[in-house]
């Protein structure tokens, strides 16, 4: 058992090293905005997918700092409609890259979809710039369904900064439950 | 701290009227303890319960005696605690206010007359001198009893400090009551909270409440209705109202330009935020900002050439001034790697913004003149603060046991007024023009 969990730990750190690369110090917490969005947010086709072995997910700790690339939150399939992001990250995580690749391939299986992609984030800092950072969430995951060949016409974003908390306490967690893209199909729901 | 520059501006920062109402005010009397925190120089004032006040359905002196505490200006002796209670000139004896040090007592009466009006009379007398300092006299019909109440605030403050009360404006913010059939809603009050007015209730989202310079109107975004952010300009008298901003993307942040004839927005219609003038009348729309960076949060400067704005385009967000003719900007702030949400004061003198410091976000001040920068909270969710028309404080919202709530504090950072939590959060104030 041990020997599964382990490589498997591997993975997920390096999708959160990769995630979090760019994540600045609580000093210097929005350096990532700075970069713009010509050099942010483009969540380039992967290179290689991690691979999921589900059975696993629950033995790996749930933290604050990997909730956003937890696999536990991320099942690969269309039913996955929340993507979490890093603190003051746009990089959309390793590991909701399955269940994005499920979504770009009903979209685009089905043209007649329509997903509003929600951008959120936390409670932290002033409120419209919240919705400015938040507008880069959804941005980041439009890219990468753009990327997948994901007709724009099918998708759309909406910038809900702070307002619309998932989880209502002030915690680490609650914060990184907030911190998220919400995939909202308003036609052709899968 | 910022030093006083001048015997008027040290009066100018310490004023106005904080939302409390008389019922929380007893409830959480040892919030009181922190108005006048710093401040061992508020002038002491006896407010003599007014004949006929406490069988009216406003009670005239009780209003002006916590209008006067609130704004810390102010040390007020509690009814209680006073000798004689002398309701006209002839009754009163200044020995009696003289011996518990107080230095002005207001006494006055309030009846009802035969019309149904009420007719109000007060004097204001300085203990020391024994001297009548001003008189006045009001027949309000019953429904502007609260307003007289503050008009009497309002000149008591002026008279003994030089500086225009605020007593009499309102205080437009948004609340959020989770589980209700419409949380979110924008509403406004008197300055100290009471004769509160919903404007708009809505499933979704409403934010960035702005008054017009006359505070017949104002500006917000609300999400209602498909979901999707679009400001509204929204006459307060007629209740009528219409969407002036629905582009792609971010329509947020609106704020009204000095004249009144122009809305500053956020828009990221272009592809990212940035900074537009939108012509009220003619609905033209003109880009400010042109910048791949984050440009939102704008105010407009006293002049009306000149905006102030939250801008990440040197690192994280950080305060920029933009001249709107040849729209070149200039960094304004440097201390720390968050500075955001700008306000300005009435003059021009002070912006007042949010800061990050070790984490925590508090109200900062930094004065233009002489460049000093310093933070006045001991609150760390600070945002959306808000200059009352008269320079002396700032609302703004915080953090109470993981609740919204609204708190005031001087621009000095002296005097510190907490307001008690209403049901649910309350958020975004926005301190009403002189009305």
């Amino acid at each position: 058992m041990r020997s599964f969990i382990k490589p498997f730990l591997a993975v997920i750190l390096a999708g959160l090293l990769a995630a979090c690369s760019s994540t600045p110090t609580e000093e210097d917490t929005s350096s990532t905005d700075t970069m713009g969005q010509n050099t942010q947010t483009t969540p380039t086709t992967p290179v290689e997918r991690p691979k999921p072995s589900k059975p696993e997910t629950s033995s790996i700790p749930l933290t604050a700092e990997n909730f956003h690339n937890h696999p536990s939150n991320y099942d690969g399939t269309t039913d996955t409609r929340v993507i979490y992001f890093a603190f003051d990250s746009n990089t959309v995580p390793a590991a909701a890259f399955e269940s994005l690749r499920a979504h770009a391939k009903y979209l685009k299986q089905n043209p007649n979809a329509k997903v509003r992609l929600e951008g959120h984030a936390d409670e932290r800092g002033t409120r419209e710039y919240n919705v400015a950072l938040s507008e880069r969430r959804a941005e980041a995951v439009q890219k990468f369904l753009r990327v997948q060949g994901v007709s724009a016409s099918q998708l759309e974003t909406v910038a809900y900064g702070e307002e619309k908390p998932a989880a209502f306490g002030h915690t680490e967690m609650d914060w990184a439950k907030n911190r998220r893209v919400v995939l909202n199909y308003t036609a052709g729901r899968p | 701290m910022m030093r006083i520059i001048n015997v008027r501006s040290t009066f100018a920062r310490v004023a106005a009227a904080m939302a409390l109402t008389m019922l929380a005010l007893s409830a959480r009397a040892e919030l009181m303890i922190q108005i006048t925190e710093g401040r061992v120089d508020a002038v002491p004032i006896a407010v003599v319960p007014f004949a006929g006040a406490s069988d009216a359905p406003e009670n005239i002196s009780d209003i002006v005696r916590a209008d006067l505490h609130r704004s810390g200006q102010f040390k007020t002796l509690e009814p209680g605690d006073m000798l004689s209670r002398p309701t006209s000139a002839d009754q009163l004896s200044f020995r009696d206010f003289r011996v518990l040090n107080q230095e002005y007592v207001v006494v006055g009466s309030m009846q009802k007359t035969d019309s149904g009006a009420y007719e109000v009379r007060y004097g204001l007398y300085d203990v020391t001198r024994e001297k009548q300092l001003m008189t006045e006299s009001y027949r309000p019909p019953e429904s502007q009893l609260r307003d007289v109440a503050h008009a009497i605030s309002d000149r008591i403050y002026e008279e003994l400090t030089g500086i225009q009360g605020a007593f009499s404006t309102k205080i437009l913010y948004v609340t959020f009551n989770r589980g209700t059939q419409n949380p979110y809603q924008l509403q406004y009050a008197d300055a100290d909270g009471a004769r509160v007015r919903t404007i708009v209730r809505s499933k979704e989202p409403i934010m960035s409440p702005s008054w017009s310079p006359d505070g017949s109107k104002i500006a917000y975004v609300s999400f209602e209705k498909d979901g999707l952010p679009k400001i509204y300009v929204h006459d307060l008298a007629s209740a009528q109202r219409r969407v002036v901003a629905q582009y792609k993307g971010i329509n947020g942040a609106p704020a009204w330009s000095p004249d009144g004839q122009r809305l500053a927005v956020t828009l990221s219609k272009g592809g990212n935020p940035d900074i537009y003038s939108l012509d009220l009348n003619s609905g033209a729309l003109e880009q400010l900002t042109d910048h791949y960076g984050i440009d939102t949060e704008p105010r407009w400067m006293p002049d009306g050439e000149h905006l102030v704005f939250t801008s990440s385009r040197s690192g994280g967000p950080q305060i920029y001034e933009l001249d709107i003719n040849d729209k070149s900007t200039r960094r304004v702030s440097f201390e720390g790697a968050y500075n955001a949400r700008p306000d300005v004061t009435p003059d021009g003198r002070y912006l007042v913004y949010v800061h990050r410091r070790n984490g925590s976000f508090h109200v900062g001040v930094q004065d233009l003149q002489r460049g000093t920068f310093d933070i006045v909270t001991k609150t760390d969710m600070d945002e959306s603060p808000s200059v009352a028309p008269n320079g002396s404080m700032i609302i703004y919202g915080t953090q109470y046991r993981g609740t919204g709530v609204l708190q005031a504090v001087s621009i000095d950072g002296r005097v510190k007024v907490e307001l008690p939590s209403k049901e649910g959060e309350v958020r975004e104030p926005a301190w009403s023009p002189f009305l």
